[in-house]
């Protein structure tokens, strides 16, 4: 709020459009295209949740499904079999992501770079196990259908609303805990933990608070979804899928808050756009990936934030030399 | 359970961990010498399968083509390997384990690709080649004398790179470019070169194993991603970097796979993850490796 | 961390390419029946998809040539689902929405399948599956809008295996090996109901299950080597890993040692590249979904060559079932007069299908065809290259499925 109002009419314009923009959005465009949306907007969440592990801490996870799969099927179980309120049962997402991060966290930042990596893989994929064997709890690899959900929601314009405040919200809230002063801190971490160490800071404490907070937001997307296709499968928590996040957070550019947000929307729609044109979207896949790696390390904002940059830095040195 | 089955099951665990063995010590080399963990190399593996699919069927009439295929194949995945370093690898040697992650996962889409563009999506089979058609009585079991050959060469490659690593002077600026490169630099050795060499030698390594599995197997696309995420788990528990170790992780690995249907068959698969996660929690270098 | 201004260019951004995602869909054909079909087009499963969609367009390039349906054309949109439930849904709904197809038709994956078929009950669209195996989409998840032109797990992994077994040999003790995964688990479960019926004092003396997916057995072979069967029965082991499960056994000699009943062996499309000599399911009893050397109407020789002579391999069943579905929807929008999905439905319910198989009805309980399934004895023979079943039998009508009786115990549950 002192944001918006401390800026400028121009700002001020800005931070009134885009809500607008997007609360109009149904008007404009067709249900078909307001489900992908909803898709992107939920990828997001995940991605931004992922980014805030690995953008702001430094720490690279390559497990974020398991913990995004945790959410999904903890709705799910509670919805289609404990028959709980719709409520209840979404909140139930994030909190046992969260708890089973706690776990997992716990043993995870006891080891850093590469080892603390390959943990987070070994332990999703012993949730991608446990979540295909155990047909009696999970419904093993048949997954779970026909999860209910309140009638009002069914609605692919209402889900899609109901999917923007939340997401809305929880952004908000990963935006306020990156620039707070925890947010500050997991930087510090990831420039230089040992000297952060030295300042005083129980390095592992806030590594396994980013592990937390990073999980429960993955179980909120992961029970957004849950709630939007009314199924989950096994493979929410597959490596691939894990690594399917990490390239949308690396597209967007992890050094950037909108990073993640930019990478899912332009992730979903080109792959949607490329498969429809050849069977070999693979192919074309594995090669922007690869290009992305070579030439554009900081992602589209990291490249659109240079242009920005360069761009500004010349006018403002041009309006100096010319009041002079 | 007889000494007989037990027999059988250890040979059994033995003859498929042995070809991982091939492929993981590759990916152990790698990741030693050049600190990269190479997600692709699953990838290099199946690409070494399907020319040995090709140069065995299209040769078929040659006789011993077969074996001529095993020199050849391999030569030509190290080939692969050696383009793939100059041109990519070599960029990102700097950069963080996250971009070397998602460079060599886009490897494996893009060699997955090709390999369908080349060879199509359907199943291939490679005949076991004479002379080793036939099958060896141990214990009153006749165990096919293939399977037993596979044992032998992974025992006979572990071996000579153990010697190659120990005996050889380039064996001992591989272990050295591992433990300090930039003294080897100041020595005055080539080390890009040497990476070039050892991811070559990586690359070899899984087109031996392409090679030499599909006689008892099949050639087929997704054989890539089968195969990585064990390799990952036997490098783990042998030790990143570390060639005895990831024999012992492959001999550990197909053990438990073959003694645990026995024990535990659901969970089995589980197994392995379980005892990376230990591994990686207590001694986190691995069986054999060595503590940073 | 960089300002927020970056955050709002960027919002905005996102906003303005949906926008320019309005302008780039293309407007729906008034004019055509539109037909969507969402099968696994990439990956190692293609073969398939593109089977059923060369099935669908062979189908479709008939019927448009005579004139079409009510004098308008069939078009017929295919989309790749990669496997994945998440964006077989997505282009479901896009089909659906954006492209206004009047009918959903594919998959394999009996994931996409479900996920699919529960967004078609929502939406109240037509969803016909023409591979996916797994009986509980039709039976326990069954509702009004999902049918199968096609066989399901009951006769193709259960209950043809049993009666053919029990006809055959009637072996007391039989041991299983199947993929660790629920459609080999169901596939056990429903060969032992029929089998046990059949063979009251036979057992199943011990149950392995490797991983999905991998290709080494030989663990699991040696045990079936000292476990004192007569009869091995695969639980849907299939494609690539069968392959390598056969060449294993070939060279412990299992298939000398005991009976072998292996379902998927009876698939084409796993063993046409092999030749006489390298190993193969010597004498087992498998069934075959489409065994398009054996079936005499002419009609069934001009589609397979059609289907090879289009993507140089020979169709698979899911082909046939495409073929078959795309007729059944011709027959169906004649018969109504219309296209519309609640009246086509009602046609579809009990009608016979007059296909190059034979007459298959599609019943009401399950709308489920009573597709035939065939099996045989595995051996080379002079005519084809590659092995298939011979002594060739047909198992018709309902008594190959689960009667509607235990359809209904089973939706009860």
């Amino acid at each position: 709020m002192k944001e918006f109002l401390k800026a400028d009419g121009k700002r001020r314009r800005l931070w009134f459009g885009a809500p607008v923009v997007f609360v109009l959005l149904p008007i404009f465009i067709g249900e078909g295209w307001l489900s992908l949306f909803t898709e992107m907007m939920i990828l997001a969440l995940a991605a931004c949740a992922l980014n805030l592990m690995l953008g702001y801490a430094g720490m690279v996870s390559f497990g974020p499904a398991g913990l995004y799969a945790v959410g999904a099927y903890a709705t799910a179980i509670f919805l289609k079999k404990a028959g709980l309120p719709f409520v209840l049962a979404m909140a139930a997402g994030p909190v046992a992501a969260g708890i089973v991060g706690a776990v997992v966290g716990w043993l995870c930042v006891r080891r850093t770079a590469v080892y603390f990596a390959l943990l987070t893989l070994a332990f999703a994929q012993i949730i991608w196990t446990i979540v295909f064997e155990w047909y009696g709890f999970t419904g093993g690899d048949n997954g779970i259908v026909g999860i209910p959900v309140p009638a009002f929601l069914m609605s692919i314009t209402h889900y899609y609303y109901f999917t923007l405040v939340l997401v809305v919200t929880a952004l908000t809230l990963l935006w306020r805990i990156g620039n707070s002063p925890f947010g500050k801190i997991l930087q510090a971490i990831r420039e230089n933990p040992g000297r952060t160490e030295f300042v005083g800071i129980h390095v592992r404490r806030y590594q396994l608070y980013a592990f937390i907070l990073s999980s429960a937001f993955l179980g909120l997307a992961g029970s957004l979804f849950c709630a939007f296709s009314r199924s989950v499968f096994p493979g929410y928590a597959h490596w691939i899928k894990s690594t399917d996040m990490l390239v949308v957070c690396l597209l967007g550019g992890i050094h950037n808050f909108a990073g993640p947000i930019v990478g899912s929307v332009v992730y979903l729609y080109v792959s949607k756009l490329i498969s429809s044109y050849t069977m070999y979207w693979m192919l074309f896949l594995g090669i922007i990936v690869v290009l992305l790696v070579l030439y554009m390390r900081g992602g589209i904002m990291g490249y659109l934030s240079e242009k920005f940059l360069s761009e500004r830095g010349e006018l403002q040195e041009k309006g100096a030399g010319e009041k002079a | 359970m007889t000494i007989q089955v037990l027999a059988w099951q250890a040979l059994s665990g033995l003859s498929v961990g042995m070809v991982l063995f091939l492929i993981a010590a590759g990916l152990s080399i790698i990741f030693g010498a050049l600190n990269v963990l190479n997600l692709a190399h699953g990838s290099i593996y199946m690409v070494g399968a399907f020319i040995c699919y090709s140069l065995t069927s299209t040769f078929a009439h040659l006789a011993g083509v077969f074996w001529w295929t095993l020199i050849l194949a391999p030569i030509a995945t190290a080939l692969l390997g050696g383009l793939i370093e100059i041109v990519l690898l070599r960029r990102i040697y700097a950069q963080e384990m996250l971009y070397q992650y998602i460079l060599t996962f886009g490897l494996i889409l893009i060699l997955g690709e090709l390999c369908k563009l080349v060879w199509g999506v359907g199943y291939n089979t490679v005949a076991v080649p004479w002379p080793l058609t036939g099958s060896v009585s141990i214990m009153a079991l006749p165990f096919p004398a293939y399977n037993l050959f596979l044992i032998g060469c992974g025992i006979a490659v572990f071996v000579g790179l153990w010697a190659f690593m120990r005996y050889t002077g380039l064996g001992q600026i591989i272990r050295a470019v591992t433990h300090n490169r930039e003294m080897v630099n100041a020595l005055g050795i080539n080390v890009p070169r040497v990476y070039t060499g050892v991811f070559m030698l990586g690359c070899w390594l899984a087109g031996l194993a392409g090679t030499l599995m599909p006689p008892m197997s099949v050639v087929a696309l997704g054989a890539d991603m089968e195969v990585i995420i064990g390799c990952f788990v036997i490098v783990v528990i042998g030790g990143l970097g570390s060639l005895p170790g990831a024999f012992i992780g492959s001999v550990i690995l197909g053990l438990l796979t073959a003694f645990g249907i026995f024990v535990a068959p659901r969970l089995a698969v589980a197994f392995g993850f379980i005892l990376m996660i230990i591994i990686l929690l207590v001694r986190p270098w691995g069986l054999m490796g060595k503590p940073e | 961390m960089r300002s927020n201004g970056r955050k709002i260019l960027c919002m905005v951004s996102g906003a303005l390419l949906v926008f320019a995602l309005l302008t780039t869909f293309a407007y729906a054909d008034k004019e055509a029946i539109l037909v969507g079909h969402v099968h696994s087009m990439s990956g190692a499963m293609s073969m398939y998809g593109i089977s059923c969609a060369t099935g669908g367009e062979i189908a479709i390039e008939e019927i448009n040539a005579a004139g079409g349906v009510l004098g308008r054309p069939l078009k017929q949109i295919t989309r790749d689902d990669m496997l994945s439930p998440e964006v077989g849904l997505r282009e479901a709904k896009d089909l659906v929405i954006n492209k206004k197809v009047h009918f959903l038709t594919g998959t394999i994956s009996s994931a996409v399948g479900q996920a699919i078929s529960q967004y078609a009950k929502e939406a109240k669209v037509l969803f016909i599956i023409n591979i996916s195996q797994s009986s509980r989409t039709t039976e326990e998840l069954g509702h009004r809008y999902v049918f199968r032109i096609d066989t399901n797990a009951v006769p193709y992994f259960g209950y043809g295996p049993a009666l053919a077994l029990a006809e055959k040999w009637a072996d007391k003790k039989v041991i299983s090996l199947g993929f660790d995964y629920e459609m080999g688990h169901n596939g056990l479960r429903m060969f032992k109901e029929k089998y046990f019926e059949l063979v009251p004092d036979a057992k199943i003396i011990d149950a392995l299950w490797p991983p999905l997916g991998t290709t080494d057995f030989t663990p699991y072979i040696t045990k079936m080597l000292v476990s004192g069967a007569d009869c091995f029965f695969l639980s849907c082991v299939y494609g690539g890993g069968e392959l390598a499960f056969t060449k294993q056994a070939w060279s412990f000699g299992l298939y000398d040692k005991m009976h072998a009943v292996q379902p998927c062996a009876g698939d084409v499309e796993t063993w046409s590249k092999v030749k006489k000599g390298e190993p193969y399911p010597k004498g087992a009893l498998a069934t075959c979904r489409y065994p398009f050397w054996a079936i005499e109407d002419p009609r069934n020789k001009k589609f397979a060559e059609e289907h090879h002579k289009r993507v140089g391999f020979w169709p698979s069943y899911g082909g046939m079932n495409q073929y078959f579905i795309i007729y059944a929807l011709k027959d169906a929008i004649e018969k109504a007069g219309t296209v519309e999905t609640e009246k086509i439905i009602d046609v579809l319910k009990g009608m016979e299908l007059n296909t190059f198989v034979g007459k298959v009805r599609i019943r009401e309980c399950d709308n489920q065809a009573m597709m035939p399934t065939w099996y045989g004895i595995m051996d080379f023979t002079p005519d084809l290259p590659f092995p298939h079943i011979t002594e060739v039998k047909a198992l018709v009508g309902e008594s190959a499925y689960h009667s509607c009786a235990q359809i209904k115990e089973l939706r009860g549950k």
